[in-house]
């Protein structure tokens, strides 16, 4: 049982890189925006390579999430 | 839930075929009732084609219009022979991440509960789920993109430009070109079934919850199975178009 519950404290651990890409998925968001404002023409181009770089931050939240599922298996 | 069988398939039955045991999970069941969708709706939809469209054909021309538009802005003069390959994976991506919307039959399971009849109780698990909740399925797919990669850079550079490419800024980068294959595989099947499996277990855990939880239900559910997954249909198509033009380039 208690390493049981050191499995579920680390899964938890593992779960908190979902800040890193909330933190970065917001930067990334505001500056996206500020572009479209300031040159409305190139919303598409600018739109395309975010998407990109958006989905790169994203990966490392689901790497820590399914870090997390196979930690939780293992209880 | 069953959160320690999250990873593995969930087999329904097993087929024996020259004496192998193949088991059928059911995300492959699911599979084979989104292709037979697929096969049925585009022979339906592409019968007597007319020079001036109307009705169906409109539909089915501003589908394939904007699949062409996509892929002919990334990859550029070469697109013509991806159109095809990137359209069917849209198109079955989306139908199998909204799966789970249409999951209105009852499992076994629960006719046994209504009914009480004997016959029910007895029938496999079995519901109509998303089969990109399953990493078996999105592996799959993702190593069908890195093999189209491969083969589409030999096809358009040529073996020796293809392996000329590997040392292209400088030979020292030669071991990151070799796992950037890996690292985009890995990156591509786990963010598709990361974030459907996120959806399958926030939704899954909201239906436990008390009596003033269950407004937010169909709000969650509605975000997850209709925009989250049209989303990651059209990121995977997106990317794998973007891996594709760095190497026929």
């Amino acid at each position: 049982m208690p390493l049981g519950g050191l499995i579920a404290i680390s899964a938890c651990i593992a779960v908190f890189t979902g800040i890193g890409a909330g933190i970065s998925l917001g930067i990334a968001t505001s500056k996206v925006a500020e572009g479209i404002s300031r040159n409305p023409e190139s919303s598409g181009r600018i739109m395309s390579v975010a998407l990109v770089f958006a989905t790169l931050a994203e990966v490392t939240a689901i790497f820590g999430f399914v870090i997390a599922i196979m930690l939780v298996g293992k209880i | 839930m069953g959160s320690d069988n999250v990873l593995q398939p969930n087999d329904i039955f097993t087929i024996h075929v020259f004496g192998a045991d193949i088991p059928i999970s059911d995300s492959i069941i699911m599979m084979w009732i989104i292709m037979a969708l697929l096969i049925i709706l585009s022979y339906i939809f592409t019968r007597n084609l007319k020079t001036v469209p109307e009705g169906k054909q409109n539909f089915t021309e501003l589908i394939v219009d904007s699949i062409n538009n996509i892929i002919k802005g990334n990859i550029g003069h070469h697109w013509r022979p991806f159109a095809p390959y990137f359209g069917t994976i849209f198109l079955f991506l989306v139908f199998a991440n909204t799966a789970s919307l249409f999951s209105v039959i009852p499992t076994g399971e629960q006719l046994y509960k209504i009914t009480g009849m004997d016959f029910f109780e007895k029938l496999p698990e079995f519901a109509l789920i998303t089969p990109t909740k399953d990493l078996n399925v999105t592996a799959a797919m993702a190593i069908m993109t890195i093999l189209l990669v491969v083969f589409s850079g030999i096809r358009y550079q040529g073996v020796l430009g293809w392996f000329k490419s590997f040392l292209k800024p400088s030979p020292v980068l030669l071991p990151f070109h070799i796992l950037h294959y890996g690292t985009r595989a890995v990156s591509l099947s786990l963010r598709l079934f990361g974030n459907m499996l996120a959806g399958y277990i926030v939704v899954e855990l909201l239906y436990e919850g008390t009596i003033f939880v269950k407004p937010i239900i169909p709000i969650a559910s509605a975000f997850f199975d209709l925009v989250d997954a049209l989303l990651q249909a059209y990121i995977f198509v997106f990317l794998s178009s973007v891996y594709i033009s760095e190497a026929v380039e």
